[in-house]
């Protein structure tokens, strides 16, 4: 008995030997023919450019808590508002300031008996054609400190910026934009160099700060501001009172008006961060709903041939139901009335996408039926299920390959439309999500084109590199197609 | 035999909407009773502001509100047992008693449900079926372009094409377009329909035709390349068949053979292609209306979600199932005029 048993182990697995083998071959083949398809291997790169970026996430990107701190707005705090990718200077003749953080300023310590007078110098060197968005001035303090700052400028002019008292129990991050709180300041340093005309003329709401800190002391400061390059001292002066008061880690936020590799949407948050989080998800419900759906035809379209009959019949009138129910409405109001969790949508989206390979499969399945060695598995009384999965479903493994790569683009889509609505889940950074917040804050109308480029060129792309890879395989699997 | 196929198309279709519209209705019962709830709630607040109630006291009122409640309620059978209402949302939406809005309105400022839909209906097929008629239009020339010389130049570039703009989101590419050729460029209008004040007279339909421009042009960029492809395939697997090669073989100048033989036998996968792809849009058109701001149907569905519109939503969706559905069975009659061996049919 125990002979035989053995014996029996032997010769199943020198045939899973041999059948690894088959497989290995079977691949062999396959890649050979896939390497003549050009642009199925530019699939294929691409794919692996894909995963790589997901694989890679946390190296690459500028913010690691991107995914989960999304639409937190203290964790992009001191980004600047709505700013170009930084390459836009290499394309433009006007520089536009790069966003940049002054640390480390020249630190001097003053004690007297009542307070401690803590000044702190800053340097920064400004070579730029568009001046930054804002100067933010911010520390670590406690207690009773009154915080002063001056700007000194390259051609010697010295503004006094603010003066301001903070009072606090506990340890508080003190923030104050420069330009904002002494905007009344700059405009009338401004308004001393330039002629009366022109200061009566020009309208006081449309002065930028910024632009008057930033230009030439000259005639036109106004209205026309050219650039004044060259060291910008800002020197920061605050007094502490008392015992437990104290101040530190002083730094100056120049708020650019370019940033980072993909620039920043109106929410200060850094796009690049976003479009990588948002690649993993992208893949993840595309690749998880072609498979489930994808599955499930083969399954209904195999079952439907194998059993014929009463039972095909019935099966292909709830196919013909699901097929004439356009998905996009129905998936909208559904998440419209339900609010869906990223699970639901997918579940949902796989409702409706697994009729697809239903039709081709089952006239496969058809085929295949009839084969010899079907017969011979059910003179053996083999199973149903048997017959099922072990003969009927891996002759169509190809094809189901083939059909998962040409879904994941309309799934991937599908979600990105559901979210760009507003629908879809929130808690979850999609290139949808960003899409919907480019929405929302108009940024086709103001022009802000690296919000709205970057997340639709990112689905689009994914999408081609599934279609690649579904076509190609498409053409190896279809011989006719190729020529005449 | 051709009527009793078509009859036969037609009456399972009926069947698979009513089966359709019940799910529906189950699904959506609890959302849309809350909203009937809350209107049937405002009807009466509205009635008895407008009545003389001098003489009542307070109990009495409210006695005679819940009287009035009570009668509504049973009118619009919210006291009947879960399965019976659901029976009834979906016979009164297979009438097209699609229930009043709760914020949208008609041209007309009518909260009528129907009314709202309906006019949003030729507008729709409007968009999709001149961009439809130039999809096929430019699909059939490429398609017998690319089959001519398979794997040339025009061939292969255009079968990247398709690839390339396989998994492009339309809004996306309308969003691209709005942004360079209306910000950019001024030279399309961002949106809508018509200019504000309308024109008159012939201007009226170039106005419409201006307007047009952008949606069109975005959908043929997205979907003229797919169906040369499809076409190509159809027309290529024609020229492999054996009459072709005879005819080419009698002398026929290539061109007859092209458009004589090969498109008429390829007659009814190509119309099915078109058909269908006229279909498939109109099922994602939903966001591609609210880009261009086109008052169609896709749009109402932007409009309804953003003031929670649910009866709106709702009736809009199984206008648009119909519609669809509507697609679907004038495409099988369509193949069955065409191809005889289909209304035949072999199971049994």
């Amino acid at each position: 008995m125990r002979n035989d048993g053995n014996k029996a182990k032997k010769k199943t697995s020198i045939s899973r030997e041999t059948r690894i083998k088959e497989f290995k071959e079977s691949l062999k083949e396959f890649w050979s023919d896939f390497k003549q398809v050009k642009y199925g291997i530019v699939g294929l790169v691409l794919l692996i450019v894909f995963i790589l970026m997901m694989v890679l996430e946390p190296f690459i990107i500028p913010f690691p808590e991107a995914g989960e701190r999304w639409s937190d707005i203290t964790y992009w705090i001191d980004n600047p508002r709505s700013a170009a990718p930084a390459w836009v200077n290499w394309f433009s003749g006007k520089k536009n300031t790069v966003h940049e953080f002054l640390t480390e300023p020249e630190l001097q310590v003053t004690d007297t008996p009542q307070f401690q007078v803590v000044e702190a110098e800053f340097n920064y060197n400004y070579k730029y054609d568009i001046p930054p968005g804002e100067l933010t001035l911010k520390a670590l303090g406690k207690g009773n400190v009154v915080v002063e700052a001056e700007i000194i400028r390259p051609d010697g002019e010295t503004i006094n910026l603010v003066r301001k008292n903070f009072n606090t129990r506990n340890e508080t991050e003190i923030r104050i934009p420069l330009g904002n709180e002494a905007a009344t300041r700059i405009i009338n340093f401004g308004r001393e160099f330039e002629s009366t005309e022109n200061s009566r003329n020009v309208q006081r709401h449309l002065l930028k700060p910024m632009e008057i800190l930033f230009s030439k002391a000259q005639e036109g400061i106004l209205v026309k501001p050219e650039p004044l390059k060259g060291d910008y001292r800002i020197n920061v002066k605050a007094i502490i009172v008392g015992k437990d008061s104290y101040i530190k880690d002083p730094e100056v936020v120049v708020s650019g008006k370019v940033f980072g590799f993909l620039g920043t949407d109106d929410a200060r948050r850094d796009i690049w961060s976003g479009i990588v989080v948002g690649t993993k998800w992208a893949i993840f419900i595309g690749l998880l709903t072609a498979f489930v759906s994808i599955a499930v035809g083969i399954m209904y379209g195999v079952t439907m041939a194998y059993f014929g009959g009463w039972v095909d019949s019935l099966m292909m009138r709830i196919y013909e139901i699901f097929v004439s129910i356009p998905m996009l409405p129905v998936l909208v109001v559904f998440s419209a009335v339900f609010s869906p969790s990223l699970w639901t949508l997918i579940l949902f989206m796989c409702v409706f996408y697994w009729t697809g390979p239903v039709l081709t499969v089952r006239s496969m399945a058809l085929q295949i039926k009839e084969e010899t060695y079907i017969e011979a598995a059910h003179a053996l009384n083999a199973s149903t299920g048997r017959i099922i999965f072990k003969h009927m479903i891996p002759q169509l493994i190809p094809y189901a390959f083939a059909n998962m790569a040409l879904s994941v683009p309309g799934a991937i889509v599908a979600e990105a439309s559901i979210s760009l609505l507003g629908l879809g889940d929130a808690s979850v950074v999609t290139w949808g999500q960003i899409l919907h917040g480019a929405m929302k804050s108009s940024a086709v109308l103001k022009g802000l084109w690296w919000w709205i480029v970057p997340p639709g060129l990112m689905i689009a792309l994914l999408g081609m590199t599934f279609a690649f890879l579904g076509f190609s395989m498409d053409k190896i699997l279809n011989p006719k197609l190729k020529t005449r | 035999m051709y009527g009793q196929y078509a009859i036969k198309r037609i009456i399972y279709a009926i069947i698979n909407y009513a089966i359709i519209i019940f799910i529906l209705s189950a699904l959506f019962n609890a959302s849309m009773e809350a909203t009937l709830r809350s209107q049937i709630e405002e009807m009466i607040q509205g009635e008895f502001l407008a009545r003389d109630l001098t003489g009542y006291t307070v109990e009495e009122i409210n006695e005679l509100k819940a009287l009035r409640r009570d009668e509504l309620y049973r009118r619009y059978h919210l006291y009947d047992p879960m399965i019976v209402r659901v029976f009834w949302r979906t016979y009164d939406t297979l009438t097209f008693n699609l229930g009043k809005s709760t914020s949208v309105t008609s041209s007309a400022g009518e909260r009528n449900v129907s009314i709202i839909v309906g006019e949003a209906i030729p507008k729709t097929a409007l968009l999709f079926t001149v961009s439809a008629f130039f999809n096929i239009l430019i699909g059939i020339f490429l398609g017998i372009k690319k089959a001519q010389k398979p794997g040339g130049l025009l061939d292969q570039s255009t079968s990247i094409l398709t690839m390339i703009v396989y998994g492009m989101p339309s809004w996306w590419l309308g969003m691209m377009l709005i942004m360079f050729f209306v910000y950019k460029l001024n030279l399309f209008p961002s949106g809508g329909i018509l200019s504000t004040p309308p024109p008159t007279g012939f201007m009226y339909y170039l106005d419409i035709l201006y307007h047009m421009a952008l949606p069109v042009l975005t959908m043929i960029l997205l979907r003229a390349w797919g169906g040369a492809y499809l076409i190509r395939n159809i027309v290529l697997g024609t020229l492999q068949e054996d009459y072709i090669m005879s005819a080419r073989a009698r002398g026929i100048p290539e061109n007859r053979v092209l458009y004589g033989h090969t498109l008429r036998s390829a007659a009814p996968p190509i119309v099915t292609m078109s058909v269908m792809s006229l279909l498939t849009s109109f099922g994602g058109a939903i966001i591609f209306e609210g880009i261009f701001s086109w008052p169609g149907m896709g749009n109402l569905y932007w409009i309804a979600l953003q003031q929670n519109d649910i009866p709106v939503l709702l009736g809009n969706l199984s206008v648009t199932i119909l519609l669809y559905m509507a697609g679907l069975v004038l495409l099988d009659l369509i193949y069955g005029f065409l191809d005889p061996r289909i209304k035949v049919g072999g199971k049994k």
